[in-house]
């Protein structure tokens, strides 16, 4: 990536988490046995993995050494691992932005781009950028 | 590589001796994990998730993918409470629209 890529990157990671907690349900019919504390174990699971992230990311943005300087720009050197929950963190900032632009149909067709509106369609086409980039160096196509 | 991923390891349930004297449809019924379409995760970012937490190739992963992309859902694993919960945690925290359903 470019210097100018590596500066986006850092100033979208921030924005981690985005998703509203409550998003999610175990189920939609709810007639699991003991739904209500099978939700809440999926929602400590859910908080507990955005904490871990979110200590993995502070990391990450101090340890700027993982921007190698290669002759054709900047390597970010990421482990398997580093790579797999930094997918989760991306998807959680498009997803998260996708909600607070009204959960679109089309979420490239936001209705009218106001202050409000254009900080979350730019988190939600960057961070769908990164994810692609991350997901093309994990399977090489 | 996506891959060479692992599969999740999931606890080995072996069914007690009372489990086993009861006639199947006294058994704990089957639950299935559901994955529903949504306008916002990429196709290319489905299918790995589903390699990742299935440990799938990524033919069957993109099967999968394309069930929900073109028909809004499609089932992805008929398991014990247990296992079908801990599909769900895994795939939502990759924000998937993922839930689990009980088979009637």
């Amino acid at each position: 990536m470019g210097r100018r890529e590596r500066d986006l990157f850092l100033e979208l990671l921030p924005l981690y988490p985005r998703t509203p907690a409550a998003h999610r349900k175990l189920s939609k019919s709810s007639i699991l046995p003991d739904a209500e504390a099978a939700q809440k174990l999926l929602d400590d699971a859910l908080a507990e993995q955005r904490d871990q992230n979110r200590q993995l990311l502070e990391q990450l943005m101090l340890d700027l050494a993982r921007f190698q300087v290669q002759p054709t720009g900047l390597k970010l050197v990421l482990s398997e691992a580093d790579t797999e929950w930094l997918l989760q963190v991306l998807n959680d900032i498009r997803v998260g932005s996708w909600v607070l632009l009204g959960s679109p149909e089309d979420p490239h067709t936001v209705e009218q781009l106001t202050e409000e509106t254009v900080p979350n369609l730019w988190a939600m086409e960057m961070s769908g950028y990164f994810q692609m980039h991350l997901l093309k160096a994990l399977t090489g196509d | 590589m996506a891959e060479t991923v692992t599969p999740d390891l999931l606890p080995a349930v072996a069914p007690t001796q009372e489990q086993q004297d009861k006639p199947e449809s006294d058994l704990e019924p089957g639950f299935l994990v559901i994955c529903w379409n949504d306008p916002v995760n990429f196709m290319d970012y489905v299918t790995h998730v589903f390699q990742v937490v299935f440990g799938w190739p990524k033919k069957k992963a993109e099967f999968h993918m394309l069930q929900v992309h073109e028909q809004g859902k499609s089932v992805l694993a008929r398991e014990s409470m247990e296992k079908a919960e801990h599909y769900v945690h895994q795939l939502q925290k990759y924000h998937l629209h993922a839930t689990m359903e009980r088979d009637d």
